[in-house]
């Protein structure tokens, strides 16, 4: 059985494409938290504690133009709320795993750490029941383990380019920041298609895509999340009656 | 009472944090009942679907109708050649070359 840090290392590779996304946008962070007049022990600690990409560049605006307090607390938490029904999914898969590393370990929960790990396990444990074979009990440190390979390098990465975004402000040529800007959504997009495997998952899929943006049209903080979570929940109640109608007969 | 940038940032840091460990600490390790699985998985991957779009399409609460059609062009190849290889990042590289070449022949 694979040791404990190969399961790490597991994590580590799993994370590379990770850290090619988490370069430009951490430098791109950097450079704007300078641009907005942010010091550099500000924006290094917000990367370092907030550690939320989407949250760090919504309230940065308001941040730096001093607007209310509420304002932009209100701006982050909105922002960060995506971080919760992330975290919940993934924890079905920390069994036996106590407290202190499980509350030292959240804090690198981000978009990128959650579904990388996520598929991952939902791949094994969809191997280990096509094979029946019963989950090891240190399953749930194994998991942890392959989260952390994923997640503690992602934020390093992260932390150590908004230092040098901050260095290097406005070195960086902005024929490039197309290409950049792709290079995370377009990881996020490849990983969903390539497990793609039902049609109520494709439907979730291609309709919170489409309705994210007059979503946040409508609300740039709550907007998208609302109408992904409304679709899920209308794709999900959809197969419930149906499962229940097929039940019934 | 003035509060200042840096308590901003701790504060919202609490939030996050609250956010990432409440769900780890009272729920780790249950199994939930098949239904809600499915309903927590939904969400994640809507939720990641929105990322993806709310990124490459809008901009504050602004559609970005300029970009969009090239973005959208560069997502459905990322996806149709991640689809074909088995690949995200094959697909995420192509994207990304095909978006700086658009850009740069539309310049």
């Amino acid at each position: 059985m694979m040791s404990l840090l190969a399961r790490f290392r597991q994590g580590m590779q799993a994370a590379i494409p990770i850290w090619v996304a988490f370069v430009p946008s951490s430098i791109a962070w950097g450079i704007a938290a300078q641009r907005h007049g942010l010091s550099f022990n500000e924006a290094m600690f917000m990367s370092a504690w907030v550690y939320s990409g989407p949250a760090q560049f919504a309230v940065l605006g308001p941040l730096a133009e001093n607007k209310s307090a509420m304002q932009v607390l209100v701006a982050g938490f909105l922002m960060n709320l995506r971080f919760l029904p992330m975290s919940t999914a993934l924890t079905p898969f920390f069994r036996g795993v106590k407290r202190i590393p499980l509350l030292i370990s959240s804090h690198v929960v981000s978009a990128s750490s959650f579904i990388v790990p996520y598929v991952q396990f939902q791949k094994e444990r969809a191997s280990a029941e096509s094979a029946a074979i019963a989950p090891p009990p240190e399953n749930g440190y194994r998991n942890l383990l392959f989260f952390l390979g994923v997640g503690i390098t992602s934020f390093i990465v992260w932390v150590a380019g908004t230092g040098t975004g901050f260095g290097i402000a406005l070195g960086f040529s902005h024929r490039f920041d197309e290409a950049l800007q792709f290079i995370l959504p377009g990881y996020f997009a490849g990983l969903l298609v390539v497990e793609m495997k039902s049609l109520p998952m494709l439907l979730v899929c291609l309709g919170s895509l489409i309705a994210a943006a007059p979503g946040a049209a409508v609300s740039s903080g709550w907007g998208w999340l609302v109408t992904a979570i409304a679709i899920a929940t209308l794709v999900w109640g959809v197969e419930q009656w149906k499962l229940h109608a097929s039940k019934s007969f | 009472m003035e509060i200042t940038r840096f308590q901003i940032i701790l504060i919202m840091g609490f939030m996050a944090l609250a956010m990432r460990a409440l769900p780890q600490l009272f729920l780790a390790g249950r199994q939930f009942p098949e239904a809600w699985d499915r309903w927590l998985r939904y969400v994640s991957y809507g939720l990641i679907s929105s990322i993806i779009s709310v990124t490459l399409f809008v901009s504050g609460s602004q559609l970005q109708t300029s970009a969009a059609t090239r973005r959208a062009l560069a997502l459905l190849v990322a996806v149709i050649i991640a689809r074909a290889t088995g690949s995200a990042v094959t697909g995420m590289l192509i994207g990304a070359l095909l978006t700086l070449a658009v850009g740069w022949f539309s310049h």
